[in-house]
């Protein structure tokens, strides 16, 4: 199979999956109830997923299969934990870790 | 103007606010398939049909270091169990829709318009929420579509020292925040951060990122909290929401 091939059973594979989590509860709405140890499983996803998906970017640059700490990255990344913490706002999140990264990496880049 | 064509206007018109911190979301999408090697009819076709931008990234991102398909879709896809919990919560207010309808309200189901719905449409009495809700997607769609695909497009021309990528985890950590304010959901994050930390380095074939969303989804069943998803789903609707 070549590489397209594959990315696009990727994306079939992964529309169909989600589009099952997202449309069969509104789909059997009153005809089937959840399991209670499914729904035990699922009460803290949001919050495992996201984590999961900060803190790799957060502490490290990735190329191939190296991962380097990233000390501007980390550093920025602390910078906008405050600011959403504080604004709850996706762009003032956004301005302000990007920002920070900048200088941050700028500042680096003078020392070394 | 017909009271559902209002209802339509009217969801598009409370999502307005939040359709700007999905831009650099979208620019950072389509750039990641242009740079996996692939062209602008795949970055169309993966938010056409997935129209779930973590997960989309996700799985390009891991698919492009060469992770086996199976880590990346499985990765993707607990991403995106969190939509199963939305649904069963927003299923009650939806149930007015016809049976042909509701695959496709399923499909239009996505953080932003799900809290919205909640949070806004479902109390409002001037508008009808059904159309509401597909108003407010539509709002979502054509600004995820739009800059999905200016990704494509220009990313190759977005200079590497601008680290824009790092704009994907700060939109994670936006949506993040909000809902660390209870002790379970800390100790979640805290378990998972450390297993992130260690184990995304460690483990081979990049399988560390669905290890530990898992070990935080274990750990998180041992907390005390919310006992149903409808629970679960209000919490989340009440402080998810993006200003």
């Amino acid at each position: 199979m070549s590489r397209t091939a594959e990315f696009w059973v990727l994306i079939l594979v992964l529309a169909l999956g989600t589009w099952l989590m997202r449309s069969l509860p509104i789909m059997l709405h009153g005809k089937v109830s959840p399991k209670p140890w499914t729904e035990r499983l699922l009460r803290y996803v949001p919050v495992a997923a996201l984590t999961a998906l900060v803190v790799p970017g957060a502490l490290y640059l990735h190329t191939g299969d190296q991962y380097q700490f990233a000390p501007a990255r980390l550093v920025a990344m602390l910078a906008a934990f405050v600011a959403a913490l504080k604004t709850k706002n996706v762009v003032v999140t956004l301005v302000v870790g990007m920002v920070v990264l900048w200088l941050a990496q700028w500042g680096l880049s003078a020392i070394s | 103007m017909s009271r559902t064509k209002v209802s339509l206007r009217e969801g598009a018109k409370d999502i307005a606010p939040i359709l700007i911190g999905i831009v650099p979301f979208g620019l950072v999408a389509g750039a990641d398939i242009i740079r996996a090697g692939f062209r602008p009819i795949e970055a169309i076709g993966m938010s056409v049909l997935v129209n779930a931008g973590a997960s989309q990234i996700a799985a390009t991102q891991l698919f492009a270091q060469g992770a086996p398909l199976i880590v990346a879709i499985g990765t993707a896809l607990v991403v995106n169990a969190r939509m199963f919990i939305y649904s069963t919560s927003i299923a009650p207010v939806l149930s007015d829709a016809s049976p042909g309808l509701r695959p496709l309200l399923g499909h239009m189901l996505v953080d932003q318009n799900y809290a919205m719905t909640m949070t806004r449409g479902r109390s409002r009495d001037d508008v009808d929420v059904i159309p509401y809700y597909i108003g407010a997607w539509l709002g979502l769609a054509s600004v995820w579509q739009l800059s999905t695909i200016a990704g494509a497009l220009l990313g190759a021309f977005i200079p590497a020292t601008w680290s824009l990528d790092f704009a994907v985890p700060l939109v994670f950590l936006a949506m993040l925040a909000p809902a660390l304010k209870d002790r379970p959901s800390i100790s979640v994050a805290v378990v998972t951060a450390v297993a992130a930390a260690v184990l995304v380095p460690l483990l081979p074939m990049q399988t560390g990122l669905i290890v530990s969303m898992l070990i935080g989804m274990v750990w998180g069943a041992t907390q005390p909290g919310p006992e149903t998803n409808e629970a679960v789903a209000e919490e989340l609707a009440e402080d998810e929401l993006p200003s």
